[in-house]
């Protein structure tokens, strides 16, 4: 018996050392050697030195479709084709940036997340920028709001609506969109897992309060004023659910993100935006906090924000670009879209108040998307 | 977990056998447990390490504590949306055995050919995509879909709420899960001696009787088998209430999803994943008590 047990013993000791062995294996593989230290001179938007980042890989990760094709074809591809840097996609995901960021070990160099992001995790999460590696000069006026950023796309939460149901007689307000009498149908609003300050903002926007000036007691107002449209409001969890139910004409009007409503009105869809109050939204371009080459990442990011890169973006995608110098060629339905011409009528975000105010509004936003 | 025990239980029965021999061939009863160590190392790594980190996390995130299931009991949206998980995937399970064990029981009397249809009928949704599944059944149910235009165009009725409401969300969950309920069924009834029921007629027993008294009991193993896998698997269905139901709809997978990735507040997150944890398991050991006699697994009739 003892026999036994002296061998059960071994068996577990050899269990133990497999085990030891293949953590260590685990956490050994990510030495890397650091990142060189080029000298890449004065950047110009939209400019790479030939053959500068041979043999670097870079990854972007943004939220997919059409708009994550669109600046792969417009900016990364070609930078990889002059820089000689090797550019990979992947999905973006905040919860996977922290896990990256807390283990060290991130494996992406750029990626897309909304302006409250990175105003939250700046110095946590992301990377603050260092401006004189990218050339800003020419990015819209007030689109760099924290220094973890630069713009992504300008775009907007806009409602659009079906022509067919309202052609003669359009919203022109915000307040018109909590309006059922005047205009009966359903209306989908976000209702994803990710909070959406500018939701909570346009519902303010239709009380006739000053969006510069709200209080956290105003969040339950806002939601509130969905509520209270009843089995009148139906909620959209991802950009391309809003879409499908615009198309399909399950909802009559929608606040959704601008590419969203061109996405149904190219597919052929009699859907309209209405441009008289609508929410500015600006995304960021973000480096995650310890990335392994930032000069590359900056050199990248730089490339981006060219005006031939930004032009081409907006063709492919729809979304306003962040260059003032591009001229992007667009077509009828697509220059309907573009938030870029009706800068006047929209309403910025008070970041300030919703990156002070988080925990409060995610509590309220997470009440609001499981109905409670 | 309950899966080791069994094995384990194996493993012991053939220890004792082991153990009536002669000590000479003693140096052959360990062996068996190298067979274990693939198990083991999987279990351990994949899934013991991680639940481990999961619940640490949960009473360290951010600071050493009970804040995150001080914030979990005392938050009304938690309760709300975890009763309805267990009652949603109760429904499944409710439904799903309606469905399954006549179709079980079909299976039982028909001829080989048949059977096999009627297997490769119940197995093909599981070749497909549980996406393109559900936004197939997005497309039928939604207002403006083809069930409603039909009963509109015929009945001028509608639209009724398929969609966005706790029957397309059932509707959704029970096709996908109606194969884990078929299956361990259909091996239950499979077992069961067919004679048993002109025995008890000859008895004097009337058919609804004879299926009471005999047939059913018999079956229990089956249907305990299957309602637990389907329940549980139920508990974690994001996608299709996501998108076949509302935000009253919404499960426990979402608000995880919401604090782990929308939020970043881990520590919500994974107190929120040990209380369904916890949960499942009492659930499951008021479930095995209630259902005595039978075992978790079919094979294992007492």
């Amino acid at each position: 018996m003892r026999n036994q047990k002296l061998k059960r013993q071994l068996c577990v000791i050899a269990l133990g050392g497999v085990a030891t062995l293949l953590m260590a294996g685990c956490a050994g593989g990510n030495e890397a050697a650091p990142a060189p230290d080029r000298d890449l001179g004065t950047p110009v938007a939209g400019v790479v030195a030939e053959g500068v980042f041979d043999g670097v890989t870079l990854t972007y990760a943004a939220s997919g479709g059409i708009f994550q094709d669109g600046q792969r074809d417009a900016a990364w591809d070609p930078f990889a084709k002059i820089s000689g840097a090797t550019f990979l996609q992947d999905a973006f995901d905040a919860g996977k940036l922290k896990a990256m960021v807390d283990s060290g070990n991130v494996t992406w160099d750029i990626t897309n997340a909304t302006q409250f992001d990175t105003a939250r995790g700046c110095g946590t999460l992301y990377e603050e920028y260092d401006y004189s590696q990218v050339d800003i000069s020419k990015v819209p006026e007030g689109t760099i709001t924290d220094k973890c950023m630069v713009p992504n796309i300008l775009y907007g939460l806009v409602v659009a609506y079906n022509t067919d149901a309202f052609g003669d007689n359009p919203p022109t307000s915000a307040a018109d969109f909590f309006d059922t009498d005047k205009f009966p149908g359903k209306r989908t609003v976000s209702q994803s897992p990710y909070v959406d300050p500018q939701t909570v903002e346009f519902a303010l926007a239709a009380e006739g309060k000053d969006i510069n000036n709200v209080n956290v007691s105003d969040i339950d107002t806002a939601f509130d004023k969905y509520r209270a449209l009843g089995d009148d409001v139906i909620g959209w969890t991802s950009g391309a659910q809003a879409q499908q139910q615009l198309e399909s004409g399950e909802a009559v009007m929608g606040l959704v993100w601008s590419g969203r409503g061109y996405g149904a009105a190219a597919a052929g869809a009699p859907i309209a935006p209405m441009w008289d109050e609508w929410m500015i939204m600006v995304d960021s371009t973000a480096i995650p906090k310890g990335v392994k080459d930032p000069q590359a990442a900056f050199a990248a990011v730089n490339f981006y924000l060219g005006a031939e890169q930004q032009a081409r973006m907006t063709e492919l995608t729809s979304y306003g670009p962040v260059n003032v110098d591009a001229k992007p060629k667009v077509d009828a339905t697509l220059e309907t879209w573009l938030t870029t011409e009706h800068l006047k009528t929209g309403h910025a975000p008070n970041i300030d108040f919703w990156v002070e105010n988080y925990d409060a509004l995610s509590a309220a936003w997470a009440g609001w998307v499981t109905g409670s | 977990m309950a899966d080791i025990a069994s094995t384990r239980d194996r493993g012991n029965r053939s220890t004792d056998d082991g153990g009536t021999t002669k000590q000479g061939r003693e140096p052959k009863n360990w062996r068996p447990f190298l067979l274990l160590i693939p198990a083991f190392v999987i279990v351990s790594f994949f899934f013991l390490a991680p639940l481990i980190d999961v619940f640490v996390r949960s009473i360290t995130d951010p600071t050493l504590g009970i804040q995150n299931y001080v914030w979990l009991f005392t938050t009304p949206t938690n309760m709300v949306v975890a009763l309805r998980t267990f009652g949603t995937s109760f429904l499944v399970t409710i439904v799903c055995l309606l469905i399954a064990y006549p179709y079980a029981y079909l299976m039982t009397i028909v001829s080989d050919r048949t059977r096999n249809m009627l297997q490769l009928f119940i197995m093909l949704p599981l070749w497909t995509s549980i996406l393109v599944r559900t936004l197939a059944w997005l497309v039928l149910l939604q207002d403006t879909g083809p069930i409603n235009g039909l009963l509109e165009s015929l009945f001028g009725i509608g639209p009724l709420p398929l969609i966005r409401s706790t029957f397309g969300v059932a509707l959704g969950m029970s096709q996908v899960l109606l194969p884990f309920m078929v299956l361990p069924i259909y091996s239950a009834l499979a077992k069961i001696d067919k004679r048993l029921l002109p025995a008890a007629a000859n008895l004097g027993a009337r058919p609804v009787t004879a299926f009471f008294t005999v047939y059913l009991p018999l079956s229990r193993p089956g249907i305990f088998a299957g309602s637990v896998t389907v329940f549980i698997l139920g508990l974690g269905f994001y996608i299709i209430p996501a998108l076949l139901g509302s935000s009253k709809e919404i499960m426990m997978s979402a608000l995880m999803y919401q604090q782990i990735s929308g939020f970043l507040m881990w520590g919500h997150g994974t107190a929120l994943g040990i209380f369904m944890l916890t949960t499942t398991i009492v659930v499951l050991a008021l479930v095995g008590r209630l259902s005595k006699g039978t075992s978790l697994f079919a094979g294992r009739v007492k």
